[in-house]
Order: C-alpha cells, then sequence, then structure tokens
C-alpha cells in the first residue's frame, strides 16, 4: 500500500463510498427501467434476407465506432463532432482511470508513456468540454434544447477535465504542480460526480445498450437495420 | 400562484403512463440533447432558424410530461431538468397540436442519425396520441378517423360507391380486352390473395385498381377484393390512437380469415403496409398474423416466376425512385421496388440520399389530411424538391399513395418537370398480354376509359356547368365536354358559379379550387350546404393542393370526383359519365 496523509485518506475513503453509493442507485435505476414492461413485435420478420433482430442490434451497438454509419456523423461537421466526442469520452475513461489508480497504484500513473497518455486525453478532453460549453451557451439551437442539468453537468465536468489534468501533472511532478491538495480536490470532485451522475443526464451512458440495443432489434427485425447505402 | 392543471392535462398524464414501455422509456431517458438530430430532418432544413424545428425539441414536448411524473429527478427538481415547463392550461394545447402534427411527418429519419438510438418519432406519435386522447387534433385527422371508425375506411366511402366502382372497373377492363374473363372478383372465398387497397384509389385514382386487377389476370392469379376490410390505411399510426390502429388492421385480418385466403397483398401505400403488415398486429394484438405482403412483391414474383411478361421498352422516359419513409425506414423494404422497377422501365437513375435515408416526401404523417400546415409542409418540401431535380427525371416513382400526392403538390410548388408514377401504372403499361388477351386495339391500361366515348357522345343530353377563372381552361373544358354531347354553362369565379348552379341545375358541376373572389373551396361548401344544388355532383379540376381541404377535413359531402391538371379529355370525359350515371343509380 501507499503512504498517504490523513486528508487523502478521508478523500479516498469518502471516494469508494461514494462508488458504492452510485453503484447501488445505478441498480435501483436499471431496475426501474426493466419495471417497464418489453415491447415484442408480434409481426413476421420485414426482409429476413437483409437483416434481423440480432444483427440489426449488434449494428445498433456498434455504430458508436462506425461514423459512416449514420449521417449525422458521416457528413464532414458532423465528423469533427465525432471526433471531439471521442476525444471527450476517452477523456472521461482517463479521468476514472485518474480517480482510481490514483488511490491504488499511483506509481503506474507515473510511468512516463502512461503519464503522458493521460495528459493528453485530459487536456484534449478538457479543450473539448470549453468547446462544448460554448456550444451549449452560444448557440441558439442548442440553448433552446439545454436544461440547467444539461449545462450544470457540462461545466462541472470541464472542471473535472482541469483538474483532472493538474493532478496527473502533480503525480507525475511536472509543470511545478506538487500540492496534494490537487488529488484530494479532484477525488471530492470525483465523489461529487458518483453520487450526482445517477440523477443527470450524464447517466445516458447507463442507458446507452438498452436504447441501442432496442432500436438495433427493432429496425433489424424490419430489415432497415444496418441502414444500407448505394 | 401556481397555476392548476386541468383536467385534459391530468388524462393526458395518466393515458401516458399507459403508453410507456422499456423502449419508449429508454427513448425518454436517453437523449443527451446533443442536437445531432437536427439536420436531418426536413422542417430544420427548410426553416434552419426556427429552432423548434429540431427533433429533440420535438421529442422533449412529451418528454417533459414523462420527467414531471415519472422522473426521479424531474419529480423533485423539475426545473432542473425542464420538467417545469410542461403544459397546464388547455392552450398550451394548441401549441402542443401544432408542434406534434405541423412540423414533423413522424418519418423516423432523425432516429437514424441519433447516436443514443432515441426514437424521436415514436416519441412524437406519443404526443399525438395523448393529444387526439383529449380531443386535440387537426380537422381532418379527426374527421378521417371518425370515418375509419365508423364506416371502416378513411374517406367515408360507402359500400355501395366501393363496389360501383370495382364494377366500373371491370367494365373499363372488359371493354379493353374484349371479354369480361378479367371482371374484379368481390368476396370471393377460398382465394389464394386478398387485396386491399387505399380509399383513395376508389375515390380519386380508380386506373390503379384496374391495373391491379389486370395484372392479376394476367398472372392468372386467384384473388379477390373483399367487400368490407380493403381499406389498409390506417389514421391510428398517424393520430396515435393505437385503439384505431388496432381496429382498422383487425377489419383487415378478419377479413382475410372469414375468405379463407393465402395471404393479404396490399396495394402500394406506404403507411398503409407498415400498418398493417407490422405495427397493425402488435396494435391488434394478433398471435398469429396473417401472412401479408405488398404489392411490389407480388409483381416482382410474377415476373420471376415468368406468370407475365413485361416490355420496358413501353416505359422508355428517364426515372428515379422515391422511397416511402414506411416502406424503407420502418419496413426495410427498398430494393424490391428498384428490382421491379428495373425490370419494367429502360432509364432509372438514383436519387441521394437514398433507401432508408431518403428524406420524406412531406406528405407523410397524415400531413396530406391537415391542410392548415400546407403552406409549411410546401416550404419543407424544398429538400426533397431538390433531390428530383438533381435526377433530371422525368418521373418520380414511388410505392405509396401519400406520396403520390405528396412529390405531386411539391412538383407544381417547386415547377418541376417531371410526374408522379407507381409501380403499378409502369407493371400495368409494360404488361405483354398473350395473343388471346389482345384486341383488335392494344389496351392503354395506363388511361381511364380510353374507349371511344367521345365518339358515342356519352354525355348528349346532359348539362355540365364549367367553372373556371383561367379563359383557356374554360375552352378546353366547355369543348371536351359539347364534343361529348354534353349541353355546356360556364361560370368564371364562384359566386358566379353559385348562381349558375341554382339557376341551370346541371347534371355536373365541374370546379377549379383556385379562382379570384370567392375560391373554389368556398363555392363547393356553399353548394353542398344549399338544398336547391346539394344534390349536383361535383368533379374538382384543380392543379392546387388545397382541395385537399374538402376530401380530409370534409366540412360537406366531398366533391365526386378530382382530377389534376393537365386534364386528359378522355379521362375527363369518362369521369363525368360514371360520376353522372352513378348519381343516377343512386337516385334510383
Amino acid at each position: 500500500m501507499h503512504e498517504v496523509s490523513p486528508a487523502l485518506h478521508t478523500a479516498e475513503v469518502v471516494h469508494w463510498i461514494a462508488l458504492v453509493v452510485m453503484a447501488i442507485v445505478y441498480t435501483l435505476k436499471i431496475r426501474w427501467l426493466l419495471s417497464f414492461n418489453l415491447a415484442k413485435d408480434k409481426s413476421a420478420p420485414g426482409n429476413p434476407g437483409q437483416s434481423n433482430k440480432q444483427r440489426g442490434a449488434r449494428y445498433s451497438l456498434w455504430n458508436v465506432a462506425m461514423p459512416w454509419s449514420m449521417e449525422s456523423t458521416r457528413k464532414p461537421k458532423g465528423f469533427v463532432f465525432y471526433l471531439s466526442f471521442v476525444i471527450f469520452h476517452l477523456g472521461v475513461v482517463a479521468g476514472i482511470t485518474l480517480a482510481f489508480v490514483s488511490t491504488i497504484a499511483p506509481d503506474f500513473l507515473r510511468i512516463e508513456g502512461v503519464g503522458y497518455t493521460m495528459l493528453a486525453f485530459l487536456i484534449g478532453a478538457f479543450l473539448v468540454s470549453v468547446y462544448r460549453v460554448g456550444r451549449r451557451m452560444f448557440r441558439p439551437l442548442m440553448r433552446l434544447i439545454s436544461t440547467p442539468d444539461d449545462y450544470f453537468s457540462l461545466v462541472m465536468l470541464t472542471i473535472w477535465f482541469g483538474l483532472g489534468t493538474c493532478t496527473q501533472a502533480y503525480l507525475m511532478g511536472i509543470w511545478g504542480m506538487s500540492s496534494e491538495t490537487l488529488l484530494v480536490a479532484y477525488l471530492y470532485l470525483t465523489s461529487f460526480f458518483l453520487l450526482y451522475v445517477p440523477f443527470s443526464k450524464i447517466s445516458h451512458y447507463l442507458y446507452y445498450p438498452f436504447t441501442r440495443t432496442y432500436i438495433g432489434r427493432a429496425l433489424g427485425q424490419r430489415g432497415s437495420y444496418p441502414v444500407v447505402r448505394a | 400562484m401556481a397555476k392548476q392543471k386541468t383536467h385534459k392535462i391530468k388524462m393526458m398524464e395518466e393515458q401516458l403512463a399507459k403508453k410507456l414501455n422499456r423502449q419508449v422509456v429508454g427513448s425518454l431517458v436517453g437523449c443527451v440533447h446533443c442536437g445531432m438530430c437536427d439536420e436531418s430532418c426536413h422542417y430544420v432544413l427548410a426553416f434552419p432558424d426556427d429552432h423548434t424545428m429540431t427533433p429533440s425539441y420535438k421529442a422533449d414536448q412529451v418528454r417533459k410530461l414523462f420527467k414531471a411524473n415519472h422522473d426521479w429527478t424531474g419529480s423533485v427538481f423539475p426545473w432542473w431538468v425542464g420538467a417545469d415547463k410542461v403544459p397546464l392550461i388547455d392552450d398550451d394545447l394548441e401549441t402542443l397540436k401544432d408542434i406534434s402534427f405541423g412540423t414533423c411527418t413522424n418519418c423516423r429519419r432523425c432516429t437514424l442519425s441519433c447516436p443514443m438510438g432515441v426514437d424521436t418519432a415514436t416519441l412524437n406519435r406519443i404526443m399525438r396520441g395523448l393529444l387526439s386522447h383529449v380531443g386535440v387534433m387537426p380537422e381532418g385527422v379527426r374527421v378521417v378517423s371518425k370515418d375509419q371508425w365508423e364506416l371502416g375506411n378513411q374517406m367515408g366511402i360507402l359500400k355501395e360507391d366501393y363496389l360501383d366502382t370495382l364494377e366500373w372497373m371491370s367494365e373499363e377492363l372488359e371493354e379493353d380486352l374484349g371479354h369480361n374473363r378479367a371482371a374484379i372478383p368481390v368476396e370471393k372465398k377460398g382465394a389464394r390473395v386478398m387485396y386491399c387497397i387505399n380509399p383513395r384509389e376508389v375515390k380519386y385514382d380508380p386506373r390503379t385498381i384496374k391495373e391491379a386487377a389486370l395484372i392479376f389476370h394476367a398472372a392468372g392469379e386467384d384473388w379477390t377484393m373483399p367487400e368490407e376490410g380493403w381499406d389498409n390505411t390506417n389514421f391510428g399510426l398517424f393520430s396515435g390512437d393505437d385503439g384505431l390502429g388496432g381496429a382498422c388492421a383487425k377489419r383487415e385480418y378478419e377479413k382475410a380469415r372469414e375468405l379463407g385466403v393465402d395471404k393479404i397483398v396490399i396495394s402500394e401505400c406506404g403507411h398503409g403496409f407498415r400498418s398493417t403488415r407490422f405495427e397493425g398486429v402488435n396494435w391488434a394484438g394478433e398471435s398469429e398474423p396473417v401472412p401479408m405482403e405488398s404489392s411490389v412483391m407480388t409483381m416482382l414474383d410474377y415476373i420471376k416466376e415468368g406468370k407475365i411478361k413485361v416490355d420496358p421498352t413501353k416505359n422508355p422516359e428517364k426515372m428515379t425512385f422515391h422511397d416511402s419513409c414506411n416502406n424503407a425506414r420502418s419496413g426495410g423494404f427498398f430494393e424490391e421496388p428498384r428490382e421491379l422497377l428495373r425490370l419494367v422501365a429502360m432509364d432509372f437513375e438514383e436519387m441521394y440520399p437514398n433507401r432508408a435515408e431518403n428524406y420524406c416526401c412531406t406528405g407523410g404523417g397524415g400531413a396530406m389530411s391537415m391542410s392548415e400546415y400546407t403552406p409549411r409542409r410546401l416550404e419543407s418540401a424544398k429538400v426533397k424538391a431538390d433531390q428530383i431535380r438533381a435526377t433530371g427525371a422525368k418521373v418520380v416513382v414511388t410505392s405509396c399513395h401519400n406520396c403520390v400526392d405528396g412529390l405531386q403538390d411539391l412538383i407544381k410548388h417547386y415547377e418541376l418537370d417531371c410526374e408522379v408514377k407507381q409501380l403499378v401504372n409502369l407493371v400495368a403499361n409494360a404488361l405483354v398480354l398473350d395473343e388471346a388477351e389482345k384486341v383488335a386495339e392494344e389496351p392503354k391500361p395506363g388511361d381511364i376509359a380510353v374507349t371511344k366515348v367521345a365518339e358515342k357522345e356519352p354525355l348528349a343530353g346532359r348539362k355540365i356547368l364549367v367553372v373556371d377563372d383561367e379563359e383557356d381552361v374554360r375552352m378546353f373544358l366547355t369543348t371536351v365536354f359539347e364534343d361529348a354531347g354534353a349541353e355546356v354553362v360556364t361560370a368564371t369565379d364562384g359566386d358566379e358559379a353559385i348562381a349558375m348552379a341554382t339557376e341551370h341545375q346541371p347534371d355536373l358541376i365541374s370546379l377549379d379550387l383556385s379562382m379570384p373572389g370567392k375560391d373554389g373551396v368556398e363555392a363547393f361548401v356553399e353548394l353542398r350546404k344549399n338544398p336547391e344544388t346539394e344534390e349536383i355532383p361535383v368533379c374538382v379540376v384543380t392543379g392546387h393542393p388545397e382541395f385537399r381541404q374538402v376530401i380530409y377535413d370534409r366540412p360537406v359531402t366531398p366533391p365526386e370526383g378530382y382530377l389534376g391538371k393537365p386534364v386528359d379529355e378522355d379521362k375527363l370525359v369518362a369521369y363525368a359519365h360514371h360520376i353522372i350515371e352513378h348519381r343516377e343509380k343512386k337516385a334510383n
């Protein structure tokens, strides 16, 4: 075990408790979703020669990795947004990794290749977040469809990416970042997210496998998914 | 002081709870408001500065109701997730009606563009269903839904009128072929195929029935049309009323079982195909659905199996294909019509995007029945017009009656140099009949009554009132009717039409709709409401889409006939002859 200060130890404990709470709330949320009836399409398959439920679901689940599969991510403007989506979510993965690995194996994050990769992801996500905050605040369309939760979640994530960048720099001992407070603050902010996320739009990733599977099965059953382009 | 929810709003909330299933809830909670669906919508493309057109905004209208009543955060902190902006008073419902019926055709294109897999079109349909549940819907949707409940078809066609049209088409076939073996079989038990159609075919485009009958005959098919349960359309899909949807579909299924047919063949109607073949099965709770297929599949199979022969050189024009949203996106049905088109036509040019990514004709989702939204609909059709224009095609082929109307409207509005046809038109035109079937003159199934009616003066002794503000059109119509033996009187506007009709009591009024002063729609309604003129049959002859108001909103009995400009003279005489004869038959 690594040596930790009392402040950091407390932050780590809070962080793990928050994780447990999140897991419980997520379990309840999935139970809540599953409490609704699953509508079954009783009609005969639409075009079995073209597709089926399973194929549609697989295609739907993987379309996150296939920007060519949707017009909205295929067009140049949409593709740029797709790239920003990839960077943003790689940053999320890096941020979560940072929160957990820093409490159990911080030396791993000090390995040069790992550390700089983490930094690149976090900085990239921070920049994308700043862009997204601006997009949400200044584009009339985005303002129209945004709720306080949308703004708050995005702003807090931007701060989280920023703080995560500084924390990773602290762990690597670079850029003059030497205060442990950074890591403590980062863990508390992560704890906040763990508690807040299940009640906010950020929980969309919990639903993602469900929504994508449902639409994939529905359209696969009809034969229109995967989308055929010619 | 906080406003209290009205009874209607509470009813909508109760109804929403009944419509929730796992897929719907997933779509309600899955949206992250990323805005990626924005440019997939033809309304957004037509109104880029009006952000209320964006699909996620439309879906949010029902999402707010859901969050306020079912979501954890929304129940405790509604303002945090936008659930505080739910409708509270009945006036709010008019706005919701405008959004859900007037700015979305439920084409489902945005669904394919959502990274989260949110089915926005389904959410919009749910909002329509909630509104319909409390009686808030466009007048056309209300009238049509009522007729589907009460009369079993969306155009309020009486059984005798339906059967009369089938008889008329059988007679036409007999005249074309010189024998009566191609007569349309009705209510034939044990037939292999039960053919269901769109009421628009009975009322305004019976040639498609005749063409289908010719194809069935040529293929040697054992088929029938039912006396009841023949309407494959379903306003339950448009109004969001699953009860109506199930009732309409069940009529067809039960009739098919009663007749003991092997399968239902659905004529070329996009939403009819989707409702009958797929959604209706679920709405009606069918455990063992009757086999069903689109007539496109049937015709394709006939050619592949060698049951009919076609000559594509008879359709030499450059053609493109428009995918109906309900067929392609919600039915996975897009390669077969292309295969068939390539077999019966010489020159096919694809339009882009196509198949499941095709843009809506803008007439879907019941839009043709909502005349109050016609200007917006036509404006939203620009992207479709651009798609068609880019192909340079002279014929836009589609497998949907709604698309036919929607495309015809936009072709006129955007002054495109092309016409709309369905595959049944092309197949019938390309059909190579056996020698035994041929009569002295080659039949022309694309025309109604190409028999030499004009030479026989079929309108002799009839008086016809021609109403049109354009002198050359008036002259043309007058000449055609007079050549057919009719006495003709004319009027140039609505007021004059009413006066002339009252004075002359004609056997038929040929009525233009777009005229200065009192237009044709107003004049038509007044004629129908006036006891002295209410019985005079009217054939609308117009080039404008506003006539749909009198078909769908139906403030009075709809017109007996409809012809689009430019008018084919043989068709005009045949229509006039049929309408007058039918009226006399009914009177007797």
